[in-house]
């Protein structure tokens, strides 16, 4: 393992036990969310210098290839926050304790900001190297997908608030999207030279440039404290609107 | 160059927009605790 590779995936640790640390106890928390704020913030502007002084030219893309450092790093939030929903869901219908159904929801919500980035930016890279805004191959189809699969439950969760039997059926649903996540990641091999999308990045990073290597890996560290510190952001929400709530029916008995 | 620019674009619009919703709905929230409070 490089220690590129390494650093991403001590953060993906790291702010996936933050969230879960933090939502067990969230009232006397919260506090700490300003930890992974500010580390995002430090971070964003460093990995913004790579891409325009550090990392060098790619020979064939030229300067379309800088998107590579936007596009990668929103993977890993995306499947981080489809799991830590499952995670928070099977949590929920272990324990019925709602804060748990808030992390799902929360990381739900984040990873589909992440997944609509991926999708938006993939096109705006595609069309000037491949010529095409998208194609219908099994990569970004299957991603497609993916997206669909949680907006659906977004939907489902907004249009059922505050019901018990809503929590444990998108709790259900939540955990039952995942098995869509496997499928999304080896879509490349399974398709099998058919997709013009390249390769898994993350087995593909060891043949980069260190150059590029260390920009996309801060890039993702980046991603990853903006992914945990906007969850933290959506839990305190989550936290707050359930209380109005419970404020509202009281007030209204 | 612009299409670079449009995708770093995007992205800042996108993580600064999500950020502001959530800005303007916890001071929803907190105005309705108020309310039912």
């Amino acid at each position: 393992m490089t220690p590129q590779s390494f650093a991403v995936v001590v953060s993906v640790v790291a702010g996936v036990a933050w969230l879960l640390w933090l939502t067990s106890k969230f009232d006397s928390r919260i506090a700490t969310a300003r930890w992974p704020g500010a580390l995002a913030l430090a971070l964003v502007p460093l990995w913004l210098a790579l891409v325009v002084y550090y990392a060098p030219l790619e020979e064939a893309q030229g300067i379309f290839q800088k998107i590579f450092y936007v596009h990668i790093p929103a993977i890993i939030p995306m499947y981080t926050g489809f799991a830590l929903c499952a995670v928070g869901g099977a949590l929920y219908l272990r324990t019925r304790d709602e804060r748990w159904d808030h992390l799902a929801v929360a990381s739900a919500e984040v990873g589909v900001l992440f997944c609509t980035l991926m999708l938006v930016v993939g096109p705006i890279w595609a069309k000037p190297v491949w010529g095409h805004w998208w194609v219908w191959d099994l990569r970004l189809t299957s991603t497609l997908m993916l997206w669909f699969i949680y907006v659906a439950y977004l939907f489902l969760r907004t249009f059922a608030f505050g019901s018990d039997t809503a929590r444990t059926f998108t709790a259900v649903y939540g955990i039952a999207g995942t098995a869509a996540i496997p499928f999304v990641y080896y879509a490349v091999k399974i398709a099998a030279g058919s997709t013009m999308h390249p390769s898994n990045p993350a087995s593909e990073s060891g043949g980069l440039p260190p150059e590029m290597g260390r920009t996309v890996a801060i890039g993702m560290v980046a991603f990853i404290w903006i992914f945990a510190w906007l969850v933290a952001k959506r839990l305190e929400l989550a936290s707050l609107q359930a209380r109005a709530l419970v404020a509202s029916r009281i007030g209204s008995a | 160059m612009s299409w670079v620019l449009a995708a770093y674009a995007v992205t800042a619009v996108a993580l600064l927009g999500y950020m502001l919703h959530l800005r303007a709905a916890r001071s929803a929230a907190l105005r309705d605790l108020e309310r039912g409070g």
